[in-house]
C-alpha cells in the first residue's frame, strides 16, 4: 500500500486537506481522528446510509422467529399440561419472542458494526500513529508513485505539521 | 433539559448562563491531550481504592459463608414460612435489576435524545448496569433449593430431554437476565472501542395489575438514577473529576430524578385509586393494610424516601448541591428497596383468606446474603475503576472544541456558546 500520511493539528485544516485531495482525485483517503468529528464524516461521505440497520432488522426478525419457536417447540416436545390450557400458549410466549428479538438484533447489530467498520484488525494501519489517538488528525491517502509528491504538496500547502511517505 | 427560570449561583460560583443541556461544553478542559492526560491519571492503583477493595472482598465473603451455611442446612433458615415464600431475595433481586436500568436508559435513550449530561456519567452507569445485572442474576439461584441445578431451566439438547416450562416466570427470567447481561455488555464494549410482569401475572392483592410494567419501569430508573450519584459523586471528587461532571450535568441528571420520582409517586397514588375504585373488598383491604398494619413502618420509609424527600429536587440550589445530591441518593437507594418489600411481603402474607395471614422476618441469612450482594457489585466496580477509564475519553473529545488554524471556515461552527476558560474557575460550574 503505497501513499502519503499528513499530520495536522486542526480539524479544519485535515478538513481543508481532504476536500482538496478530493477534488484532485489523488486517490482513496482515510481519516484517523482521536474522536468522531461530523465535519470529517461529512468531508469524507460516500452519501449512502449504513447498512448495519439491515443487520439489525434481519436479526430482530430472526430473533423473533427464534423466541416463539423455542418456546412453542419444547412445550410441544414434553407437555406440560395445566389446567386443560393450551399446550403452546402465545400471550407468555411473546415475552420470548420479544427478549430473544432484543438479544439477536443486538448482537447482529455489534456484529454488522464490526463487520463493516472492518474491526477488528490484525494487521497493523499503514500511516497509523500513536498521536492520531490523542489529539492529532492523520489525514492518508493512497496514491501511486507519480502522484505522491503532488499529495505531500498539497498536505503541507494545507497546514500539515508533518508529511511522511510510506510504501 | 434546559432551565427556563434563572441559575441561583451558589456562594463561590461565578454567574453564568444557565443551560444544564447538551450544549454545555466543559470549559475548563482546554484539549484532547488534557482528556487523555486527566482520565488515564485516574488509573493509578493508590491505598485507598486497595482499601476499598477490601472492604468490598469482606462483604462479599460475609455473602459467600452466608450461603454456603444456607446450602448445608437449607432454605428454610432464611426465614422462610409459608405462604411468604418470597422474601428478601426477590425484594433483591428486583431491586438490582432496577439499579441495572438507569445504564440502559443513558446509553440507549438519553443517547437517541441527544442530552448532552449523559457523556461524562454513561460509562459508570453502564458499568453499574453490567454489575448491577450480574448481582441480580445471582438471587433467583440463591433462591433455589438445589442451586447446583439452575441449568435446568436453560432449554438446550440433553440426556434429560427438555422440559422447561415456559409458562413460568422463573424461565422468563433466565432469558431476560441473559438478555440484559449481553446486551448491557455489548453496550458497555461498543463504547469501550475508542468506550416485570412476573409480579402482575399473579393474583395475588397488590399485584394483579397493569399498572405494574410501567411503574417497574419508571421505579428501576428511578432507583438507577439514585445509585448514579451515589456513585459518580465520590468518584468526581476523588478522581479530581469536577471539571468533567460538572455541577450542570448533575442538575440535569437530578431532574431526571425528579421526573422519575414523580412518575412513581403518580403509580402509587393511581393504585390506590384503583383499589377504591374497583369496589374490590381484597384490594381495598389490602391497600388499608398497607398504610396502617404490620408494615405501616416499610411504607412510611417507601413514601417519605421516594414521593417526598426527591421533592427537594425542584430547588434549583439542591439540585446543584453534590451533597445533597449524595445524601439523596442513598434515601432514594433505601426507599426503592422498601418499595419491593412493600411489594413482596404485605401482599404475600395477607393474601384472600384470613387464617393465610402471617408474619415474615427475615434471618441473619437474609441480611448475610445481602450484605454479599453489595460486596459483590462493589468488588466488580472497585475493579472497574481501576481497570478501565471511568469517564469515555473519545466521547469527551466530541464536546471538547477541536483546534482551529481559521474558525468561520468549512463551514465549522468554532461554537460561540463555548465559553472561554477563565483561571479563577475551577471549571465544576460550566
Amino acid at each position: 500500500m503505497q501513499g502519503v500520511i499528513g499530520a495536522f493539528r486542526e480539524l479544519d485544516a485535515a478538513v481543508g486537506a481532504i476536500e482538496a485531495l478530493k477534488k484532485d482525485r489523488l486517490g482513496a483517503v482515510r481519516v484517523y481522528t482521536p474522536t468522531p468529528r461530523h465535519e470529517l464524516e461529512e468531508a469524507i461521505a460516500v452519501g449512502r446510509p449504513s447498512p448495519v440497520r439491515m443487520f439489525t432488522l434481519i436479526g430482530g426478525l430472526l430473533g423473533v422467529t427464534f423466541g416463539y419457536w423455542i418456546a412453542i417447540w419444547v412445550s410441544d416436545y414434553w407437555p406440560l399440561v395445566v389446567g386443560g390450557k393450551p399446550i403452546a400458549s402465545w400471550v407468555p410466549y411473546t415475552i420470548f419472542g420479544f427478549e430473544v428479538m432484543v438479544l439477536i438484533g443486538g448482537l447482529s447489530t455489534v456484529v454488522g458494526l464490526l463487520v463493516n467498520a472492518r474491526v477488528p484488525r490484525l494487521t497493523m494501519m499503514v500511516g497509523y500513529d500513536p498521536r492520531f489517538s490523542h489529539g492529532d488528525y492523520g489525514v492518508w491517502v493512497e496514491c501511486p508513485p507519480e502522484k505522491v509528491r503532488n499529495a505531500e504538496a498539497l498536505l503541507k500547502e494545507h497546514g500539515a505539521v508533518e508529511v511522511r511517505r510510506e510504501r | 433539559m434546559a432551565t427556563l427560570t434563572q441559575p441561583v449561583p451558589a456562594r463561590d460560583e461565578p454567574r453564568r448562563p444557565n443551560f444544564a443541556s447538551a450544549d454545555v461544553q466543559l470549559p475548563a478542559v482546554k484539549d484532547y491531550e488534557q482528556v487523555d492526560r486527566e482520565i488515564v491519571g485516574t488509573l493509578h492503583p493508590t491505598v485507598a481504592w486497595f482499601m476499598g477493595l477490601g472492604v468490598a472482598v469482606f462483604f462479599l465473603l460475609v455473602g459467600i459463608a452466608t450461603w454456603m451455611y444456607q446450602i448445608y442446612s437449607g432454605l428454610g433458615v432464611a426465614g422462610y414460612n409459608p405462604p411468604v415464600m418470597w422474601g428478601v431475595y426477590i425484594i433483591t433481586f428486583v431491586f438490582w435489576i432496577g439499579i441495572g436500568h438507569a445504564g440502559t436508559l443513558i446509553s440507549a435513550i438519553l443517547y437517541l435524545f441527544r442530552a448532552g449530561f449523559r457523556t461524562t456519567i454513561y460509562r459508570c452507569a453502564e458499568a453499574m448496569t453490567v454489575f448491577a445485572v450480574m448481582t441480580a442474576a445471582l438471587f433467583p439461584i440463591l433462591h433455589l433449593g438445589r442451586p447446583w441445578k439452575f441449568f435446568w431451566l436453560i432449554p438446550y439438547p440433553n440426556w434429560r430431554y427438555i422440559w422447561p416450562q415456559f409458562k413460568s416466570p422463573l424461565v422468563w427470567d433466565v432469558f431476560a437476565i441473559l438478555t440484559y447481561f449481553t446486551i448491557s455488555s455489548t453496550f458497555l464494549f461498543i463504547g469501550l472501542i475508542p468506550d416485570s410482569f412476573d409480579f402482575a401475572m399473579a393474583l395475588t392483592p397488590g399485584w394483579h395489575t397493569t399498572i405494574f410494567p410501567p411503574y417497574f419501569v419508571a421505579g428501576a430508573i428511578f432507583s438507577g438514577m439514585g445509585m448514579v450519584f451515589t456513585i459518580i459523586i465520590p468518584l468526581r471528587k476523588w478522581f479530581g473529576l469536577k471539571h468533567y461532571v460538572t455541577i450542570n450535568h448533575l442538575d440535569a441528571a437530578a431532574k431526571l430524578c425528579l421526573f422519575t420520582s414523580l412518575v412513581v409517586g403518580c403509580a402509587y397514588m393511581t393504585e390506590w385509586f384503583v383499589a377504591w375504585f374497583s369496589g374490590n373488598e381484597v384490594e381495598k383491604s389490602f391497600f388499608a393494610n398497607r398504610i396502617w398494619g404490620q408494615w405501616w413502618w416499610a411504607s412510611a420509609i417507601l413514601y417519605t424516601c421516594n414521593m417526598v424527600l426527591p421533592l427537594t429536587l425542584f430547588s434549583q440550589r439542591l439540585r446543584r448541591s453534590p451533597t445533597w445530591l449524595f445524601i439523596l441518593s442513598f434515601t432514594v437507594n433505601i426507599g426503592m428497596w422498601f418499595e419491593r418489600f412493600v411489594i413482596v411481603v404485605p401482599s404475600l402474607s395477607h393474601e384472600f383468606e384470613p387464617w393465610q395471614w402471617t408474619s415474615y422476618r427475615p434471618t441473619w441469612v437474609d441480611y448475610g446474603i445481602l450484605c454479599g450482594s453489595f460486596g459483590w457489585f462493589s468488588m466488580w466496580f472497585m475493579l472497574f475503576i481501576k481497570q478501565l477509564p471511568v469517564i469515555a475519553i473519545a466521547e469527551v473529545k466530541e464536546i471538547v472544541p477541536p483546534k482551529l488554524k481559521s474558525p468561520h471556515q468549512h463551514g465549522i461552527d468554532p461554537s460561540g456558546r463555548h465559553f472561554e476558560y477563565e483561571a479563577d474557575t475551577p471549571g465544576e460550574y460550566a
